[in-house]
C-alpha cells in the first residue's frame, strides 16, 4: 500500500522534527564546546564539531579536588536518599494496601493533607535548624524521605498484585515481613523503579539545599558547585573574551582549557548520567505519570 | 476522589466479618503494619506537621533563641510591613503576569504536541520525538540556565553568531528587560511541554477507535475528528491539570525564577518566591519571610478552591 502524504502529514512531521533538534541541539553544542579547546573555543564560534579536538578539559575535571569532592557528595546522597525513600515508602505503601487495618483511612489523610497546604521554605528552614542539619551531610536525606504521590503510586501498584500470592505464602507459614520482602518487593520492580528514577533525578538535580543549608564547601554537590560557576563565570568568560588570549587561560602544553570549557565539560559530566539512564525506564515512568495523576 | 475511598473503606469495615473482633484485637494483629508505619508517621509529623505549626512564627518576633515557641506575639505586624513596602505591589504584580502567561501560553503546549504526536504514523518516529521531548524534564534548572547562557550569549554564544553573521547587531538576552519574560516563558515550555504531553497521550490512547471509524464514514476529515472527538474525549483530563495549574499560580517556580532574574530585571522579575527567599534565607529576616509566604499560600489554596468550584458547576469534573 503507497503511504499517502498530505501537507497536512509533512507540515507534521517537520514541525516535530525541529521541536525535537531544538531540545537535542543544546545538548550537541554544550557537548562540543566540552570537548574543544578552549582558547580556539572562544575565538570562533561552535555549532557542531568541537575546535581543536582534545579531552584535556574532562581530564583537568577529574584532577580537580573540589569537583570529585561534590561528586562524591552527589553519589553518595542520590544512593542513600533514593534507596531509603523507596523502601520506607514501599513499607508505608504496603500496610495501606491492608483493607481491615484499623485507622487506614485516617493514616491516608494524615499524609494527603500535607500535599495541599505545607509550612513552606522559612518554617523547614528553622526546623533544620533545631534539627541541627544546617552544615550536615543529613539535610540532603532526611527532608526528602517520603511523598505523598510516591507512595499512593507504589500502594495504586500493590493493589494490583493478585492477593492469592500472599494467602498461599501465609499457608507456607511465612511471616509477613518475609512476605513483603521476599514477594512483593521483588514483584514491584517496575514501580519501585519509577520511584527510584524520579526521586534519584531529584536528588542528582537538588542545588537549592546546598546553597541555601549548607555553607560547608566540603558537603557541596555538584549541582550547586555549577550553580557558582554559573554566577562567577559570566564576568569571568565574557572578561576573557573581551581581552581575547588573555591570561586567565591556563596553558598545558599546546592544549587551552578555559574556565568556560571547563563549565561545560562540568556540565556533561553532572547530566551524562541521566541521559543515559532515562530512556530504558520509559516504559515505566509513563505509567507512573498516569497513576499519579489521576490518583493524586 | 479520596472521599470515595474513605467511604469505601466504612462500607468494607461495617461490613467485614473482622468487625465482629475486638478493635482492640484487630490493632494487634496488625502490629506490624503500624511498625511499616512508623517511620513515616514519625516523618509527617516532624517534616510536614511541625512547620505546619512553625508557620505561627509570622505572627511572633522570632528569634533563633527563643525558637517558635519562646518568641514573643507580634500580631499582623509583619504582614503590614510587606503591604507597606512599596515593591509589595510590583512583586505580587510581577508574580501574576508571569503565572497568566505561564498557564495562557504555557499550558496548551503539552496537549498540542500529544495532539501532533498522535497523528504520527511512522512509530519509530513518534518514540524518537518522545524520547528526545523527556530529557528536559529530567535535566536540573542550574544546567538549563548555563545552557541558556552559554547559548544566548554575545560573546561567542551560536545565536547571536547566527544573527550576527546575517548582518545583525548582537543583542544582550540574559539580564534584559526586553526579553526577560520571552525567555522565562520559552525556557518553561521548553522544559516541561515534552514531560507533560505523556498524561495527554495515555487519554488520547483510551478513547474509543470505533468512534473515528463511524466519523469518517460521515465524511468528517482529520482536523474535525480531533475537534469533535478527541478533544471532548481528553477534556477530564484537561480540566484536572487547569485546576492543578491554577492552584500554582501564586508559584511561579523559584529555581527558574531564582536563577534568571538578575539585579537588571529585578524590577519585573522579582516574584513571591524569590522575594521570600531573598529577605528569609539570605537577610535572615525570618518572621517577615513567614509571613509573606504565609499570604503566598492562604491565596494559593483559596484560588483552587474557587477553581474548583467553579469546575463542579460548569464541567462536572473537579479534584475534589
Amino acid at each position: 500500500m503507497r503511504k499517502k502524504w498530505s501537507w497536512f502529514s509533512i507540515f507534521n512531521y517537520t514541525l516535530l522534527a525541529v521541536f525535537a533538534f531544538s531540545t537535542l541541539y543544546p545538548f550537541i553544542y554544550i557537548l562540543a564546546y566540552s570537548l574543544s579547546d578552549g582558547a580556539e573555543a572562544m575565538k570562533h564560534p561552535i555549532y557542531f564539531l568541537p575546535r581543536g579536538f582534545t579531552f584535556e578539559n574532562y581530564i583537568q575535571i577529574f584532577q580537580d579536588s573540589t569537583f570529585l569532592n561534590a561528586y562524591v557528595i552527589t553519589v553518595s546522597r542520590t544512593v542513600i536518599g533514593t534507596s531509603l525513600h523507596v523502601f520506607l515508602s514501599a513499607l508505608f505503601a504496603y500496610a495501606l494496601t491492608k483493607k481491615d487495618l484499623p485507622g487506614r483511612s485516617f493514616f491516608t489523610f494524615f499524609i494527603f493533607i500535607p500535599s495541599i497546604f505545607s509550612g513552606g521554605m522559612i518554617p523547614n528552614f528553622i526546623l533544620f535548624r533545631e534539627l541541627g542539619l544546617i552544615n550536615n551531610f543529613w539535610v540532603y536525606v532526611f527532608p526528602f524521605l517520603f511523598s505523598f504521590f510516591h507512595i499512593i503510586i507504589i500502594r495504586t501498584f500493590f493493589d494490583q498484585l493478585p492477593k492469592s500470592l500472599e494467602e498461599s505464602a501465609q499457608i507456607d507459614g511465612a511471616s509477613n515481613f518475609r512476605i513483603f520482602m521476599s514477594i512483593i518487593l521483588p514483584l514491584s520492580r517496575p514501580v519501585l523503579a519509577t520511584i527510584a528514577l524520579f526521586q534519584g533525578v531529584f536528588h542528582w538535580n537538588d542545588w537549592f539545599t546546598g546553597a541555601y543549608f549548607v555553607t560547608d564547601e566540603a558537603l557541596r554537590p555538584v549541582q550547586t558547585l555549577l550553580n557558582e560557576l554559573l554566577t562567577e563565570s559570566e564576568a569571568l568568560a565574557n572578561a576573557a573574551q573581551r581581552s581575547s588570549q588573555s591570561g586567565t587561560t591556563v596553558s598545558s602544553g599546546l592544549i587551552n582549557v578555559t574556565p568556560e570549557s571547563l563549565r561545560m565539560a562540568t556540565l556533561i559530566i553532572a547530566t551524562l548520567p541521566i541521559i543515559c539512564i532515562y530512556p530504558f525506564l520509559q516504559k515505566y515512568f509513563v505509567k507512573g505519570v498516569m497513576v499519579g495523576s489521576i490518583k493524586g | 476522589m479520596n472521599n470515595v475511598e474513605m467511604d469505601k473503606d466504612l462500607y468494607t469495615d461495617n461490613y467485614s466479618v473482622q468487625n465482629k473482633k475486638s478493635l482492640w484485637l484487630r490493632i494487634w494483629q496488625h502490629r506490624l503494619y503500624y511498625l511499616f508505619m512508623l517511620p513515616g508517621i514519625i516523618w509527617f509529623v516532624v517534616f510536614a506537621y511541625i512547620p505546619m505549626y512553625g508557620l505561627t512564627v509570622a505572627f511572633k518576633d522570632f528569634s533563633f533563641v527563643g525558637g517558635i515557641t519562646g518568641s514573643e506575639w507580634s500580631g499582623l505586624k509583619y504582614f503590614k510591613e510587606f503591604f507597606n513596602f512599596y515593591q509589595a505591589w510590583d512583586i505580587i504584580r510581577n508574580t501574576l503576569i508571569i503565572s497568566l502567561m505561564k498557564l495562557v501560553i504555557g499550558f496548551p503546549m503539552p496537549i498540542i504536541l500529544a495532539l501532533l504526536l498522535n497523528e504520527v504514523k511512522v512509530l519509530k518516529f513518534k518514540k524518537t520525538v518522545q524520547t528526545i521531548s523527556y530529557l528536559p524534564h529530567f535535566i536540573s534548572w542550574i544546567v538549563v540556565v548555563t545552557i541558556l547562557q552559554r547559548m544566548l550569549t554575545p560573546y561567542g554564544g551560536p545565536i547571536n553568531e547566527i544573527i550576527a553573521s546575517l548582518g545583525f547587531s548582537k543583542i544582550q538576552f540574559l539580564g534584559n528587560l526586553d526579553y526577560f519574560y520571552q525567555i522565562i516563558i520559552l525556557s518553561d515550555i521548553w522544559k516541561a511541554a515534552g514531560f507533560g504531553a505523556i498524561i495527554y497521550l495515555a487519554a488520547i490512547s483510551g478513547v474509543d477507535q470505533q468512534l473515528y471509524e463511524s466519523a469518517k464514514m460521515d465524511g468528517a476529515n482529520r482536523f474535525r475528528q480531533v475537534w469533535h472527538i478527541t478533544l471532548p474525549a481528553i477534556r477530564p483530563v484537561m480540566v484536572i491539570m487547569f485546576l492543578l495549574a491554577c492552584g500554582g499560580i501564586m508559584t511561579v517556580g523559584y529555581e527558574q525564577l531564582l536563577l534568571l532574574n538578575t539585579p537588571a530585571t529585578a524590577s519585573i522579575g522579582t516574584v513571591l518566591d524569590v522575594h521570600v527567599i531573598q529577605s528569609g534565607l539570605e537577610q535572615g529576616r525570618i518572621s517577615y519571610a513567614t509571613a509573606v509566604g504565609l499570604f503566598q499560600s492562604i491565596i494559593g489554596v483559596i484560588l483552587i478552591i474557587i477553581a474548583n468550584s467553579i469546575s463542579k458547576k460548569v464541567n462536572e469534573t473537579s479534584l475534589w
